[in-house]
């Protein structure tokens, strides 16, 4: 017991560690791999920077990728200094991670050890203000949620790190890649373990920082306008404009709370809360919703996450899939306390938002030919239901159903991006070009069997095929709705379910698949692209093993709602089973599949693009599916006519009216200075007639105050 | 009837006015340095007046007022001097001592 207690009082270590990575890195081996490139010496301006790792270690060109490949800098081998920085990186998040499952299990097996509250970790008080109005405190805190997203955080990192090594194998920026990359990840973990909105914001905007860092890894990069990819460096840009959107609504949240309360603290809000009014609580916690739509990408904010797909594979991995974007998850789940004494209007936002997300994202995800597309749609969809599972819990299920979804999820979509990496890796070997599209695909199975086997694993487990992981979280959250007689979300979550199994396994197909494979078509096929692909080095496979595990088996945590908050209903398998709203849902994934394995491995591609191309409803639903309803277009139009309107009147304002006042105030003076001038004549004599009758105007006045005036 | 604190004062004044008309009025330098003196000179009668008919005590032990006068007294000869000298220069400068052509301070 003691023993336990001192386990999770050393908690900070966890967050601390990636810190001590970073600072490493940054102030260590990075410098260390600056100064080992021969030429150039080291540099301190930004552009200087940027040239050396452009001219690589030997100071010149390596010119072995074709003209239009992108601009990342290449090295032909990478220094003592760069390769450094990843082992440190992946050494500290080795220990930080195996620390967080010895806290993990000991949790689950002893639900004793960790009182039922948590504990604080960290507590200092920044500032108090004098008589206890409000105090203003740094506070880490650990409990059952924090633990389980922790673990998430921590083992998904150490994956992407490991994977990173193959994946950015050859890249200039290896070293400033891992510093990055552990910025986030102690990033994240200030949002997991904060305990007030002063710290969870503080992570907040941390995590967005790494995130525009990381999407605009590629700094030269140019925009593929074909295939309505944007540079890295906008995409980058728009991820931070689009969450600065959700941020105003978040902050305004924060603040309704803490002028009515005078508190940041979860625990404490949610005790205070019942003195507030419960229209102006329901109006704060769809605010603070407002930020998690920026940062989960759900609808209207959702564009950023598809541009977000620009960075490299392993960050829209660790990042824009499993990580980061569910921050805005474990955030409601954080505050799901609020959120039950709030208005049903604050679940019911959460709830709808998060439907019409996910089918709206199912719907595009369709059509998408871009592999990563597919996946960023998918996640923005998923995201959805994750919010759904939360807006329909309600006090009974606690924040237990998102956070399961979040938690199985994480695991099968880091899995999923991070074989799409191992595919485009490939690729770029094969053809010294980068390929994205997966209409240059084909018949990967046979070339690459381990990605090919674990990415059919997670696409079963993201479809909701029975008994693995995704079947479990998901098809709890489609089945609640109907429990809750909430038909409307019950229809748009099942309906999204087929459309993700066949968006899923469309993706699967064209990848690794085709007509004329063996098993059907589902394994191998006609490659489509140039070169000879083949599968990847270890460093880059052993993560999609290590992660395939828990994409089937995490979702046979079936105590994890009481896990989360205690007394909360105990999944049961029999009782799964037996429920008629499971099989539904399991013949509409089932559909999904059938349909995906018709249309992509039993129909020719050309008849299906021929069929599509002459029926003018067909064409012009895919066009519209394949621009996402063209909302990137319609915020254009907005940005550029709305706001830049009203920019160019607000800029007239300034241009004439404040900057009349500061001008005029300026050439009033000059003119008094210019005109006023004569009044100095320099004859002594005006001089004194001023001075005197100054003095006889005084005293009349002093005279005529004294007799008459106030002082009577 | 005796002499009053008013004798003094008024006196001070009067003569404060026909300094200040000398001194503002005459286009002369020395002219306007003699209406300077008188000013002057009404401050010292003003002073001294107060100083005599003062009998509160312990301040009419004190002789502040007169010992003003003599400072003042001094302070003029020496102004005297240095502003006779100055209408000596700017004469050999400009071969005039009329106030109203002296202005090299203006603008």
């Amino acid at each position: 017991m003691v023993i336990a207690m001192a386990l999770y009082q050393y908690a900070w270590a966890v967050l601390l560690a990636p810190l001590l990575s970073f600072v490493v890195i940054v102030f260590g081996t990075r410098v260390w791999d600056l100064l080992s490139r021969p030429h150039i010496a080291a540099t301190t301006t930004h552009a200087e920077e940027h040239a050396v790792e452009a001219h690589g270690s030997e100071g010149e060109d390596y010119g072995e990728h074709g003209e239009d490949d992108d601009d990342d800098p290449k090295v032909p081998r990478l220094s003592a200094g760069a390769i450094a920085s990843g082992y440190v990186a992946i050494g500290i998040m080795a220990l930080a991670c195996i620390y967080s499952w010895i806290m993990l299990l000991t949790s689950v097996f002893n639900r004793q050890s960790l009182p039922a509250g948590g504990i604080d970790v960290l507590h200092y008080d920044w500032f108090v203000q004098p008589g206890g109005v409000a105090s203003y405190s740094i506070i880490f805190h650990l409990d059952t949620l924090a633990l389980a997203m922790m673990v998430v955080v921590t083992t998904v990192s150490l994956l992407v790190y490991f994977y990173s090594q193959g994946y950015m194998e050859d890249s200039a920026g290896y070293a400033r890649f891992f510093a990055y990359l552990t910025l986030f990840t102690f990033s994240m973990l200030v949002i997991v373990f904060a305990e007030n909105f002063l710290v969870i914001f503080v992570g907040w905007e941390l995590v967005g920082l790494s995130s525009y860092l990381l999407i605009g890894f590629w700094i030269n990069k140019r925009a593929k306008p074909a295939e309505l990819r944007p540079s890295p460096s906008s995409a980058a840009l728009q991820a931070f404009v689009a969450n600065r959107v959700g941020d105003v609504g978040f902050i305004i949240g924060i603040m309704i709370l803490f002028a009515n309360t005078g508190t940041f603290s979860f625990a404490q809000l949610s005790t205070a809360v019942t003195h507030i009014d419960k229209n102006l609580l329901t109006v704060a916690m769809i605010l603070v919703f407002c930020g998690a739509i920026g940062k989960s990408a759900q609808v209207p904010l959702h564009v950023w996450l598809p541009s977000a797909m620009e960075g490299p594979t392993p960050v829209s991995a660790l990042i824009h899939a499993a990580t980061m974007v569910a921050a805005g998850v474990y955030m409601i789940a954080r505050t799901f306390p609020l959120y039950v004494a709030a208005g049903p209007a604050a679940f019911g936002t959460v709830a709808w938002v998060g439907a019409i997300t996910a089918l709206f994202a199912a719907t595009v995800a369709l059509v998408q030919s871009d592999f990563k597309r597919v996946l960023a749609y998918s996640t923005i969809s998923q995201l959805g239901y994750m919010f759904v599972g939360l807006g329909v819990a309600g006090s009974e299920y606690g924040p237990g159903l998102g956070m399961f979804h979040l938690f199985t999820h994480a695991f099968f979509k880091a899995l999923l991006f991070l074989g799409a990496g191992s595919v485009l890796h490939s690729l770029h070997h094969a053809t010294h070009r980068e390929v994205q599209d997966m209409r240059l695909m084909g018949g990967l199975g046979p070339k690459m069997p381990i990605t090919a086997i674990t990415w059919l694993i997670a696409t079963l487990s993201i479809s909701g095929f029975p008994f693995f992981a995704g079947f479990f979280s998901k098809d709890t959250i489609i089945n609640l709705t109907a429990e809750r007689s909430d038909w409307g979300l019950y229809i748009i979550t099942l309906g999204t379910a087929g459309l993700t199994a066949f968006y899923m396994l469309r993706a699967y197909i064209l990848a690794f698949g085709g007509k004329g494979g063996s098993f059907g078509g589902l394994w191998g096929g006609p490659y489509r692209g140039e070169g000879q692909p083949h599968e990847s080095p270890i460093t880059i496979t052993l993560p999609l093993i290590l992660l395939a595990i828990p994409s089937v088996i995490a979702g046979y945590w079936f105590g994890f709602f009481d896990y989360i908050q205690p007394g909360a209903p105990v999944l049961n398998l029999s009782t799964i089973l037996s429920d008629a709203k499971t099989w539904i849902g399991v013949v509409v994934a089932l559909a999904g599949l059938a349909v995906a394995y018709t249309l992509y491995c039993r129909v020719d591609a050309a008849k299906l693009h021929a069929f599509v191309q002459n029926n003018a409803l067909l064409r012009a639903t895919h066009n519209f599916l394949y621009h996402a309803y063209y909302i990137n277009e319609l915020y254009d139009l907005l940005i550029r006519y709305v706001v830049l309107g009203i920019s160019h009147i607000e800029q007239a304002f300034d241009t004439y009216v404040v900057d009349g006042i500061v001008n005029g105030v300026a050439r009033l003076a000059l003119l008094l200075g210019r005109d006023g001038r004569y009044v100095e004549t320099g004859r002594v004599q005006s001089y004194m007639i001023g001075f005197f009758g100054g003095v006889a105007v005084l005293a009349v006045l002093v005279f005529a105050l004294v007799t008459f005036g106030v002082g009577k | 009837m005796g002499l009053t604190l008013n004798h003094f004062l008024i006196l001070g004044a009067i003569l404060f006015c026909i300094g200040l008309y000398g001194a503002i009025s005459k286009r002369n330098a020395i002219a306007v340095l003699m209406g300077i003196e008188i000013m002057l000179n009404a401050v010292n009668v003003t002073m001294i007046g107060f100083s005599f008919f003062n009998h509160v005590k312990p301040y009419s032990t004190y002789l502040t007022g007169q010992i003003f006068a003599i400072f003042i007294i001094t302070v003029a000869a020496a102004e005297a001097a240095v502003a006779l000298a100055m209408i000596i220069a700017i004469y050999r400068k400009r071969e005039t001592v009329d106030v109203g052509e002296i202005d090299i301070m203006k603008w």
